[in-house]
């Protein structure tokens, strides 16, 4: 017991020192502003924001958009119909009932679990994209996870040192090095996809600790049903929205897909790493929020 | 972390001159603190609600500017009757959209990141930050008419503007830009059906 309590205090003094420390220097008082003069554009730096407006307002043109190549959309229709039925009638009454029986917090913690679970998906990626830093991240992120989270259960790393995860796939590692998405494809019960990332997925897979978990296929398949299930216990209701409110749900998800995997890949940097107020507030000192209770 | 740096040099060097111009973040958190303060009153209906925000949204938004960038290509080809009833209709479907998803509010803040200005464009990063996600929002506004206005929306990476642009554009070429009017004049009214206040 002694024992368990030491490890945890060093482990403490490890995420508050290592992890936050770059949070801390970031925290920002004030939110910076940038002015981009036109015309300027010497400095690297300066460039770099340029280019970004650049790019963020290229659509500005009138031209014909066409975010995602599909040539087989007869076909997609095809499997968008089935799944959107499957959604409907089997696997949201399914999540609606697990949603209903298990509490909130459960739900949460078995999708953290899952997620630091494929911890080696995401960190091999970032490597092999020769992002060292994303790469640090998640080791850094699996061992508090995995160890001050209860084996991943809880989120430490994100709620208590505000480190979070990388999202990083082999269909991203793919686009990084200039492949595109060659044309949509929506999955049975996956969902959309493209050829790339179908692709991605499948390679993904190999590391997978789930794959060599020694399971019958059909035990697999029901694992990472339930994985889907836990996670749309905790959804609100998006893809009903979508259905609801765009006048063909087809177009609006395949643009949505295309979208967001563009700006995975081109890694659209939001997130300057802030944090609230004063690093020593309730939030991070009061063991059950950053245990995300 | 350069990079960090860096911003905060080359802020404290252009900080002087900035605030000799109009704010556009100011407008943004003019609009989002007064929505939620509506959204936080939890003595309001839902439709009570919903037509408060509708009211103190629209005065933030640039509408012709969301509709011409939405039909692009098509704007130009269009009527002056037809731009002004897609215009309409366009308002009306956000509308549905969007205030649909108020009940959704459950709690969370907005940091707001950065701010970016460059002529009359501006590009200011937020994030909505909630018990359990967080979501990166950005907003696009253009200054006309004295005072900076949104024209798009930019949720995880995905342009709300270019996902209509991208879906509508196709239906044009399917069914014409009278046809899309026509689908889009279905779904107000679907919309209208559900909730009588609009």
């Amino acid at each position: 017991m002694l024992r368990f309590f030491t490890s945890l205090i060093l482990l403490l003094a490890f995420t508050f020192v290592a992890g936050p420390l770059q949070a801390v220097e970031l925290a920002a008082t004030d939110v910076p502003t940038v002015i981009i003069p036109a015309g300027q554009q010497n400095d690297q730096f300066d460039e770099d924001f340029a280019d970004d407006f650049d790019e963020d307002f290229a659509d500005e043109g009138s031209f014909d958009e066409i975010l995602i190549a599909d040539p087989l959309e007869g076909f997609n229709r095809g499997i968008f119909w089935v799944n959107d039925k499957l959604y409907f009638y089997l696997v949201k009454p399914v999540a609606k009932g697990y949603r209903f029986i298990v509490p909130r917090p459960a739900r949460v913690s078995v999708g953290n679990f899952f997620s630091n679970l494929l911890t080696p998906i995401r960190a091999a990626n970032a490597l092999l994209q020769l992002k060292f830093t994303d790469f640090g991240t998640e080791i850094y992120r699996f061992i508090v996870n995995s160890t001050i989270g209860i084996a991943g259960l809880f989120d430490p790393a994100t709620s208590l040192a505000g480190v979070e995860k990388v999202e990083e796939d082999f269909g991203q590692t793919l686009g990084y090095y200039g492949a595109g998405h060659g044309f949509y494809l929506v999955l049975p019960v996956l969902g959309p996809s493209s050829l790339r990332d179908t692709t991605g997925g499948l390679v993904d897979t190999v590391l997978d600790p789930l794959w060599y978990a020694d399971l019958a296929t059909m035990e697999y398949l029901g694992v990472n049903m339930f994985k889907v299930t836990n996670s749309l216990s905790l959804d609100k209701d998006t893809y009903e929205s979508i259905v609801r409110d765009s006048l063909d749900p087809y177009l609006f998800v395949r643009a949505a897909y295309a979208q967001r995997r563009a700006a995975q890949v081109g890694k659209v940097d939001y997130s300057i790493l802030t944090i609230d107020g004063s690093f020593f507030n309730e939030n991070n000192l009061n063991p059950f929020k950053w245990l995300g209770m | 972390m350069k990079r960090f740096v860096l911003t905060w040099v080359f802020v404290l060097g252009f900080v002087v001159s900035a605030w000799a111009m109009p704010q556009p973040q100011e407008q943004i958190e003019g609009m989002i603190n007064s929505v939620l303060s509506v959204l936080q009153q939890d003595e309001l209906t839902a439709e009570e609600k919903k037509s408060q925000v509708s009211g103190r949204v629209q005065g933030f938004l640039n509408i012709a500017s969301m509709s011409e960038r939405t039909l692009g290509l098509y704007w130009q080809g269009a009527t002056e009757e037809q731009r002004q009833h897609f215009s309409d209709l366009f308002v009306k479907l956000l509308e549905g959209t969007y205030l649909n998803r108020i009940d959704d509010y459950s709690g969370g803040t907005v940091q707001y990141l950065k701010q970016r200005v460059k002529g009359n464009k501006a590009i200011i990063d937020t994030k909505f930050v909630s018990e359990d996600l967080e979501i990166p929002v950005q907003y696009k506004m253009i200054y006309e008419n004295d005072s900076w206005q949104v024209f798009d929306m930019v949720i995880e990476g995905v342009s709300m503007i270019r996902n209509y642009r991208s879906s509508y554009g196709e239906i044009i070429r399917k069914d014409g830009l009278d046809g899309l009017l026509a689908l889009m004049e279905q779904k107000v009214f679907a919309m209208q059906g559900e909730s009588p206040t609009q």
